[in-house]
């Protein structure tokens, strides 16, 4: 199990959005499986499967033309010691700075960032040939 | 019977703005976390049930109790707004308080019993109504078919609001004096008044008066004395000569040489005193100074040429494997080189730094995990008086960075650092207070042995893996 | 997507079954209780099983187009990993939460009663 990786290509359209979520949530199923842990289970695949919504989400938004959207790539790979998920697309650049909650006026997007970043230990973004990919990464907990 | 636990943000604000850093509902009273005395008493009136309500923030607090298991008890949460009232909250939670009588704890408050009692037949035959009140908060009984609500004249416990830096420590203080044993506190106890925890060390000349409660991974080095009346938190490492009396030094602190703590707080490198309304945060001014000192001066001059002198037959050893193993990484992929950019020991400027990953499969990799052929890179800035070879991991400028290198005192950006030599985890709280300590402590000769550690650490991290 | 529409009390309960995210987050902002009528609406989340900040984002739409209104929409029956969403988000500062639907209809009826 250590050291596959598992790459799922889809539309770049927010209809297959469920699909990418579904896919990163029973595969960190099956990573915790292969670890032999037994706690916080719940909480390690709903992380992945938040996540994974979240980015593929924001490629699939901002994927043009929308008649045929350019692919979205999601990857998934079993380290040592933690689970890495990564979404490629091939729009224009954007910032992973998310904003900070901001009750008075509850702006009704722009939360996928933060989620990310409060769900998963590391997250980057990266820029090269034209696309973009956000890499994350969470150990699970191991007592 | 059930337990509602409400606490309102307004009433920990205090603790937000006087001890960074804590989650207030986990504040720690004698090494325990508030919410975790609240839960034991929950227990001890015979709930099996506990739901946490606040119109704040419950993310630290859930994951440190979790479900509850850990007490026997099915623990949830939920969020209330602002400005309901009792009868709201209680609509809000129909389904959980539905045919049961259920206490509901409201406030930021110490509930003050006894372990040896028993609270269950007592609340059980206990009138709906107040059972225990105080300024900031109350204790009640509630059963779902309203009846008529009655005072009860004798209360079986006693409530105190924590609402400052002063009752928290008075709090604190107290029980470790006058009540520990009506608690169940955390540590192990050979004798009353006396709690120590996990990990800890204790110098053979280092003195411990009762009472003290101590947690876990502390180091007490030679000299100091420890209590009457100290708590100690987790992670602490008190230096030599140093004297802690009626103070409390929270979680992830380190203590300098020959300081005197009394009647005090510590949290990172604050002191705080408990006295007055308001509270008075003070930078330690003898950490702080004592660590910029040995910065500069003839011993820095002899660190630097050690550690340029060893980083230079370390290129030479490794230069060879290095040549023939990273471009067959390279062409396999598993080598990734870029840059990154992190602040370097002036804390102002910054330097870019090569940063390079292996991925970690099959043999050749681990060969150049095993010795550190990503590091060959960066041990070139050591000769070029650019980087430590031991000391802290590099802190990258572009991160919105937790601790900042001004806040980390006698920051030294290196090649390994000496949280990998003592094998904690890189990156943490806690990797700071081991390096702060050896920012301090380390001389040029331990630094190699230190370095030979953290060496022999990744070495070992691959063979055991 | 299935949105279930019960009635108690002349208080309408609207209980989407599934999922809230990008894909159906329109839906929702389709229904007409939620979104036409200036009639206050339990939203009974207990079959929702899996909610992003999309299908966040749409809640905060509805609950703010019915205020506009002088109506609201409360919330009730979220399962963890929905909660922890507005958890992070803090998002549960803008809405009245219960942990049963009929409860919170009685507290819609009170409310709608006293304007």
């Amino acid at each position: 199990m250590k050291d596959s990786t598992i790459t799922l290509c889809l539309p770049g359209n927010i209809r297959f959005t469920r699909l990418a979520s579904l896919t990163a949530s029973k595969t960190a199923e099956l990573f915790l499986s292969s670890m032999k842990v037994s706690k916080g289970i719940d909480d390690f695949q709903h992380a992945f499967e938040l996540s994974v919504s979240e980015a593929f989400t924001n490629a699939a938004r901002y994927a043009s033309p929308s008649s045929h959207p350019q692919p979205v790539t999601i990857s998934f790979r079993f380290e040592e010691k933690q689970l890495t998920a990564s979404i490629t697309d091939s729009n224009p650049a954007f910032t992973i700075e998310p904003p900070a909650p901001d009750i008075e006026n509850y702006p009704e997007g722009g939360y996928g960032l933060l989620l990310i970043r409060s769900l998963m230990d590391t997250v980057s973004c990266r820029r090269e040939n034209n696309t973009n990919t956000i890499t994350m990464s969470k150990q699970p907990e191991i007592h | 019977m059930k337990t509602l636990l409400t606490i309102r943000e307004n009433s920990y604000a205090w603790v937000t703005s006087a001890l960074q850093g804590l989650a207030p509902l986990l504040l720690p009273i004698c090494n325990k976390p508030f919410v975790e005395f609240l839960v034991d008493f929950a227990v001890l009136a015979g709930s099996r049930e506990i739901r946490l309500l606040s119109d704040g923030p419950l993310q630290e607090v859930e994951q440190y109790c979790e479900d509850g298991s850990r007490w026997g008890v099915q623990m949830s949460y939920a969020h209330i707004k602002e400005s309901d009232d009792h009868q709201t909250i209680f609509e809000k939670n129909r389904r959980f308080c539905n045919d049961s009588k259920v206490m509901v704890i409201d406030g930021f408050v110490f509930v003050g019993y006894d372990k040896k009692n028993d609270y269950r037949d007592l609340f059980n035959s206990m009138p709906d109504g107040t059972v225990a009140s105080c300024t900031t908060g109350s204790i009640r009984l509630f059963t779902v078919s309203e009846s008529n609500m009655a005072n009860n004249d004798e209360t079986p416990v006693s409530l105190t609001p924590i609402d400052s830096v002063e009752s928290y420590y008075d709090l604190s203080m107290h029980i470790l004096r006058h009540e520990s044993s009506r608690y169940v506190l955390p540590g192990y106890g050979s004798e009353p008044d006396s709690y120590v925890g996990r990990n800890v060390t204790i110098s053979k000349s280092a003195e411990i008066i009762k009472p003290v409660s101590i947690g876990n991974n502390v180091q007490i080095l030679a000299g100091s004395v420890i209590g009457p009346d100290a708590v100690i938190g987790s992670n602490v490492i008190i230096d030599r000569k140093s004297r802690i009396t009626e103070s409390i030094v929270l979680d992830n602190t380190y203590i300098g040489e020959e300081l005197d703590v009394e009647h005090k707080m510590a949290n990172r490198n604050t002191l705080i005193s408990p006295q007055g309304a308001v509270s008075i945060a003070m930078e330690d001014p003898h950490l702080l100074t004592g660590i910029k000192d040995t910065a500069r001066g003839i011993g820095n001059l002899l660190r630097t040429i050690v550690h340029t002198l060893t980083a230079i037959v370390l290129i030479l050893l490794l230069v060879i494997p290095f040549i023939l193993i990273t471009p067959i990484l390279a062409v396999q992929g598993k080598w990734k080189s870029s840059r990154k950019t992190c602040y370097d020991h002036t804390c102002k400027g910054v330097i870019s730094l090569p940063d390079v990953s292996i991925e970690r499969s099959g043999p050749l990799s681990a060969i150049a995990f095993a010795l550190s052929l990503d590091r060959l890179p960066t041990l070139f800035r050591v000769v070029g008086g650019k980087l430590s070879l031991i000391g802290n991991a590099p802190i990258a400028a572009e991160e919105k960075n937790l601790s900042p290198p001004a806040a980390t005192p006698g920051y030294r950006p290196a090649v390994f650092s000496y949280a990998e030599a003592e094998n904690w985890p890189v990156g943490g709280s806690d990797a700071a207070i081991v390096e702060r300590f050896y920012a301090i402590h380390s001389n040029p000769l331990q630094d190699i042995g230190l370095t030979m550690k953290s060496l022999i650490n990744r070495f070992h991290d691959t063979t055991t893996a | 997507m299935i949105i279930k529409e019960t009635k108690l009390d002349n208080i309408t309960i609207v209980a989407p079954v599934g999922t809230l995210d990008a894909s159906t987050a329109s839906l929702l902002n389709e229904n007409k209780v939620l979104s036409e009528t200036s009639a206050t609406v339990v939203l009974d989340l207990s079959q929702v099983d899996f909610l992003d900040s999309s299908g966040l984002g749409a809640l905060v739409g509805i609950a703010r187009k019915k205020r506009e209104k002088k109506a609201d929409m409360v919330l009730t029956s979220m399962n963890d990993n929905v909660r922890k969403v507005f958890e992070i988000t803090q998002a549960f500062q803008l809405f009245d939460v219960y942990d049963d639907a009929r409860s919170a209809a009685e507290h819609c009826r009170t409310k709608t009663a006293s304007q």
